[in-house]
């Protein structure tokens, strides 16, 4: 589903940290969320300088490529989500990914990214998922194996404005009233069990 | 085993991208994208110069297959932020056949080198239309799955 072109969005005051041991992509980067709007960004070329902004620095988002060496964007986010300050332990994180090694995919898996972006990707997608982190409602999970959002699939129904795909998609999101309320005579007659006679 | 604790959290970045002002996402992606095209002359020439190298380690056949990995992981995360989508679908493929080459303790050198000569035919012919370059991506996969994963 992608973005709606019209949205409004404010990335104003978002301060973002992008990590990526490549200096060209972390260049990249940087520019994309430029033209989004971010003032403040902080760039690293590693997981331990990632580290440190994030022990000493307030950030909003995280954007983090998965495949760095000595301590790549898993480990990262697995440090993030279990020894980080507790201010910044749940930040949001996307991840972005190459080529999933097959010794990565569970580790991949259990990091604890809110979303994980494949390459190519293009700025408008990026944005997208910068949107859908800020509209993530799940809660995070902390266990003794993982510390991330919600994996578990939940039905939310179609955004509000979107019309399903089945017949039976509702929205989660009710809307404002269409009709008068009920009377409380009403709502009384429909709990209260009424005697018939037969 | 302890139970699960489930947390409710409130991220700040929901707060800060309804606050009024900002840019409509079309605007904040076009001028994304053009801050980005800044970098693509750059970013294409890295390119040439990393399948240079594994040019010359198909020639040489003598690194590990850990640096040919690492290698076309690079080439993909550049390539990868650029949008360069048929490079990077062969390059995913030399990743996706190295990976195997290496579970498998084998390094075949032909089938690497048909994967680097085909990135770069597709690197010098970045403007070509993506759908004529498809089946040269299709015939790296189908290299690529002969060795079971």
């Amino acid at each position: 589903m992608a973005l709606d072109p019209k949205i409004r969005i404010n990335l104003d005051r978002s301060r973002v940290l992008l990590v990526d041991d490549n200096p060209q992509a972390l260049e990249a980067l940087n520019s994309m969320f430029r033209g989004f709007g971010v003032r403040k960004q902080f760039k690293c070329g590693s997981g331990a300088e990632a580290m440190h902004v994030v022990k000493t620095q307030e950030v909003d988002l995280i954007v983090i490529d998965s495949s760095m060496p000595d301590m790549d964007g898993y480990d990262f986010v697995q440090w993030l989500r279990r020894e980080a300050p507790d201010v910044s332990k749940f930040t949001p994180v996307i991840m972005l990914a190459g080529h999933a090694a097959r010794s990565m995919v569970e580790k991949s898996r259990d990091s604890g990214a809110n979303f994980v972006v494949s390459k190519p990707f293009t700025p408008e997608i990026l944005l997208q998922r910068v949107f859908w982190v800020a509209k993530d409602e799940r809660q995070m999970v902390v266990a003794q194996g993982y510390v991330g959002p919600d994996r578990r699939f939940k039905n939310m129904g179609p955004p509000l404005g979107i019309k399903g795909r089945r017949k039976d998609d509702l929205s989660a999101n009710v809307g404002a009233a269409t009709a008068p309320n009920l009377d409380q005579s009403d709502i009384d007659m429909l709990m209260k069990p009424s005697k018939v006679q037969l | 085993m302890s139970e699960a604790e489930f947390v409710k959290v409130k991220y700040r970045l929901s707060e800060q991208v309804a606050q009024p002002g900002g840019m409509t996402a079309g605007l904040a992606s076009d001028r994304a994208q053009r801050e980005l095209a800044a970098h693509a002359g750059d970013a294409m020439k890295s390119l040439g110069h990393m399948i240079g190298r594994l040019e010359v380690m198909c020639r040489e056949k003598t690194a590990a297959l850990d640096t040919v990995y690492e290698e076309g992981s690079t080439i993909l995360d550049i390539a990868g932020v650029f949008n360069k989508r048929v490079l990077c679908d062969a390059c995913y493929s030399l990743c996706e056949l190295v990976d195997r080459q290496r579970t498998h303790n084998r390094a075949d050198w032909a089938s690497i080198g048909v994967h680097v000569n085909a990135m770069r035919m597709l690197w010098s012919k970045d403007d070509a239309d993506p759908a004529t370059m498809k089946s040269v991506v299709d015939g790296l996969w189908a290299i690529t799955d002969r060795l079971n994963p």
